[in-house]
């Protein structure tokens, strides 16, 4: 790992030769720098999604009713104090207005992540946006599946560069589950920054082939969302530890499968776990994705404090043991691939069993 | 030896002095940026500053000093006596002297001997070489050469013959006597064929003379008085309005903006540009189709929309139609430093977005319908609106900055803008620059300095073009050009 400060004072004909570092630890974080940008992103970042049991119905989309918001307001400083550094917010989940509350003051030290959701302008939409957080540190364009890139989906970008120009955004990407489409990306949109797409330990196998090493080689910035494959991986965890239980009685977060499971797959699973002590499945799999070197950030949706605590320690261990997996994490993690192909697409919320099909491909 | 060497010190020294003026002269003509059309190659320069690089930049006076000397004939160069001194050209501010810089006595010892070891070989001295020989030139300190007054008395004589024609040629301009003017600005040219000045002032003349330009109507009687070139023209058989952009310097960019940094001054030469942005009408007269995306029954104005969707690449067809079509051909699409300069009409104040409500269509007016904002819009909300209904700018150019963005010829390349590092190539793969803005930005993205680029493929209904055309110089006399 290279230090921030082993280059800080560098001349300026020897900072033109060599390259720019990649990441550097600030007490119990890692921060990688996100693509060619000047961004530097924590590897743990807080999703945009938000409780489901505390939403109502809003104007536009939903909102949090008071306690809902209470509570997420105060998960996501608690995310702050532990050294996150991005926050990425939904205008449809009715967190606009609270996260500009909730970053005023410490504006300089929080990348605020913005994504364009429906099909408004995206300038006027970034000006919306820019007008209430000052800036938008990352922006980017949620793009449906299908490989070609249409006509207005070019302008939208067009307008998005503009902004960049004009200082109004720092980054600009786009985020999408389809690989046809990452890689049409890639060729098509100029001065991309970054790309926001799936990516777990399930989800590797399908190995983005064609993708991944075109990504890598442009340098753009990749941040993994569903790393616990919208808390999916959470639910194959055969250890539902007591520490583990949601704070919300009607979140049923860790409940079991409901389809039976050989027993055997199980045992499999909860033996190699036992291996790792201190260990969940959870933390094994954001170990997975903090494991390469080519991912920013992993973004998770964290309703609970236990999610937080689990999910930060996950880096911790990642610093302190090794930045590769060892034989028995791998071992763990074969395991609950097994557990979730015998599951079958049931594994995943049923808003997302399509993607079952792509990463089993 | 004071009384008698000091008219011929005096002499020299003048002679010297007049001869850094006319080196200056051609280096300022050399650092010029070449003219549109074909232009005189301007003097290669003096060979001794090439063979002296980088320390010529500072010292003038000592690399022509050195250049006379037997030293140089001998390959001896500045890093010969001072060392590679790579500390003091780097330090623009002189903190850092050179390696090697013996004052005085220490001259002999420390330089001279270090190859003339066995001493003068006509006087056998060990020291007090500077006695007999000038520090760099070599020859003797006071004493001129006797080839030297021949060649001094002949750039004297060719200077004061010089300014009398000049001035005689300025007085002939004031009367309106071009061709009595023009007579005498060549006589000035045969003398001093390089002179930038004089070439311009025959230039104005020629075109006062004869204002004619192949593919041009010139509409109005104003003319341009630094070049003679008529302010208002017409492109024959199509109704395209240009106007004269006057020659000058301009400080390029914007400090606010990551990518317009750093402002730097780049000259222009004097250029025609299109009034207002090509409009589809006028796409549809040289490419018969229509490829923009506001037209039909929703438009009913749409003939005098300004064209848009079209690729760089689709302006450089057009273009070259154009050219096939009208005498003299030479249009193409101005340069991003030439589109700046024409947008802030030479002007190097800083942006003001609030003030650009009356002479631009951008977010804020360009709303299809008149009803209220609401927050939720998509792009078709907006649209472009017929060209030259704001408010014109200092120069008379209309919509320059939004309406749609324009395309440049410019390759997108970091400032500093060169245009003789190939951004200006035609041929050469990658991004091309938009400026202006257009329909759909804020105020904040119709800043003149601000740049943005596109591929030269995308076809977006935010990007249009201006057309522009260059300035061919009239024709040097074979007696004068030293091109031929």
């Amino acid at each position: 790992m290279v230090l921030a400060g082993g280059l800080g004072g560098a001349g300026g004909v020897a900072a033109a030769t060599q390259p720019p570092f990649r990441e550097f630890r600030r007490g119990g974080m890692l921060y990688r720098r996100l693509g060619q940008t000047d961004l530097f992103v924590s590897t743990l970042s807080f999703g945009s999604h938000t409780n489901p049991a505390y939403r109502v119905a809003a104007e536009r989309g939903t909102a949090l009713n008071e306690d809902g918001q209470a509570l997420r307001d105060r998960h996501i400083a608690k995310a702050f104090d532990r050294g996150v550094n991005m926050v990425d917010v939904y205008e449809n989940a009715g967190q606009w207005q609270p996260m500009a509350q909730t970053v005023r003051g410490r504006r300089d030290k929080v990348l605020v992540s913005i994504c364009r959701q429906f099909s408004q302008f995206a300038g006027r939409h970034i000006d919306a946006a820019a007008g209430l957080f000052g800036h938008v540190d990352l922006y980017r364009i949620a793009l449906n599946p299908g490989p070609d890139i249409d006509e207005k989906t070019f302008e939208d970008w067009d307008a998005i560069r503009r902004a960049k120009r004009m200082g109004k955004v720092r980054a600009i990407g786009v985020s999408l589950h389809d690989e046809r489409k990452m890689v049409s990306c890639l060729k098509e949109l100029e001065g991309l920054d970054f790309i926001m797409f799936p990516y777990n330990f399930i989800h590797a196998r399908a190995d983005y082939s064609e993708f991944l090493p075109k990504a890598i080689e442009q340098g753009v910035g990749l941040i993994a969302i569903k790393p616990l494959a919208a808390g999916s991986i959470a639910k194959l965890d055969p250890m539902a530890r007591p520490g583990s239980t949601p704070e919300d009685p009607r979140v049923r977060l860790y409940k079991r499968g409901n389809r039976p499971v050989h027993p055997a797959v199980v045992e499999k699973l909860t033996r190699s776990l036992n291996r790792i002590p201190g260990e969940s499945l959870c933390q094994a799999a954001l170990r997975f994705v903090y494991s390469k070197p080519f991912i920013t950030s992993a973004m998770p949706g964290m309703f609970q404090e236990q999610e937080l605590d689990d999910n930060y320690d996950a880096i911790s261990r990642h610093l302190e043991l090794s930045h590769r997996l060892s034989h028995t994490e791998l071992n763990v993690l074969a395991a609950a691939q097994d557990l979730s192909r015998a599951r079958g697409p049931g594994w995943l919320p049923s808003h997302y069993r399509w993607l079952d099909r792509c990463w089993r491909t | 030896m004071g009384g008698a060497g000091k008219p011929h010190l005096t002499s020299h020294l003048f002679s010297f002095g007049l001869a850094i003026l006319i080196v200056f002269a051609n280096l300022v003509a050399a650092e010029q940026p070449p003219q549109d059309e074909a232009a005189p190659a301007p003097d290669s320069g003096q060979k001794e500053f090439k063979e002296a690089g980088v320390c010529v930049r500072c010292h003038i006076v000592s690399v022509l000093e050195w250049g006379i000397s037997g030293h140089r004939q001998a390959a001896t160069t500045c890093q010969s006596c001072h060392g590679r001194s790579e500390g003091h050209v780097a330090n623009e501010r002189n903190e850092i002297k050179p390696q090697r810089l013996p004052r005085g006595a220490d001259i002999a010892g420390q330089l001279c001997l270090t190859c003339h070891q066995s001493g003068c070989p006509e006087s056998k001295q060990l020291q007090t070489c500077q006695q007999c020989h000038h520090v760099h030139a070599l020859v003797h300190p006071t004493q001129p050469r006797a080839a030297d007054s021949d060649h001094t008395n002949d750039i004297l004589q060719r200077w004061d013959g010089f300014k009398a024609h000049m001035a005689r040629g300025r007085q002939h301009v004031e009367n309106q006597q071009w061709t009595s003017a023009h007579a005498a600005f060549q006589s000035a040219l045969k003398l001093i064929p390089d002179d930038r000045r004089a070439r311009m002032q025959w230039n104005m003349c020629r075109r006062r003379i004869d204002p004619a330009m192949p593919g041009f109507r010139i509409v109005g009687d104003k003319v341009e008085s630094a070049t003679g070139l008529p302010r208002d023209v017409e492109v024959v058989g199509f109704d395209i309005k240009m106007g004269m952009v006057p020659p000058g310097e301009f400080d390029i960019g914007s400090n606010a903006l990551a990518d317009s940094q750093p402002v730097h001054t780049v000259r222009v030469e004097p250029f025609y540009l299109g009034r207002s942005e090509v409009t589809q009408a006028q796409w549809r007269a040289v490419m018969d189709t229509n490829p923009a995306g506001h037209q039909g029954e929703s438009f009913p104005e749409s003939k005098t929309l300004p064209v848009e969707r079209v690729s760089w690449d689709d302006c450089m067809q057009f273009i070259s139609r154009l050219n096939d079509r009208v005498a003299g051909g030479g249009f193409r699409l101005p340069t991003e430093a030439q589109w700046e300069y024409a947008c802030r009409s030479g002007a190097n104040q800083a942006f003001r977005p609030n003030d650009i409500g009356a002479s631009s269509w951008y977010r804020a007016n360009s709303l299809r319908n008149a009803e209220p904002e609401s927050e939720f819009l998509e792009l078709e909300a907006y649209a472009p609106r017929p060209v030259g209904t704001r408010r014109p700018n200092r120069w008379g150019f209309l919509d320059m900055q939004g309406n749609v963005g324009e395309w440049c010829s410019s390759m997108w390349r970091p400032y500093v803008y060169d245009r003789n590092d190939g951004r200006e190539s035609n041929g050469q793969a990658g991004l091309r620059v938009v400026r202006g803005g257009s329909y759909a930005d804020p105020s904040a993205g119709l800043d003149p300095a601000l740049r943005h680029a596109e591929r030269p493929n995308r076809r977006l209904r935010f990007n249009g073009l201006r057309l522009a055309r260059g300035v061919p110089p009239p024709a040097l006399p074979k007696s004068i050009d030293r091109s031929k």
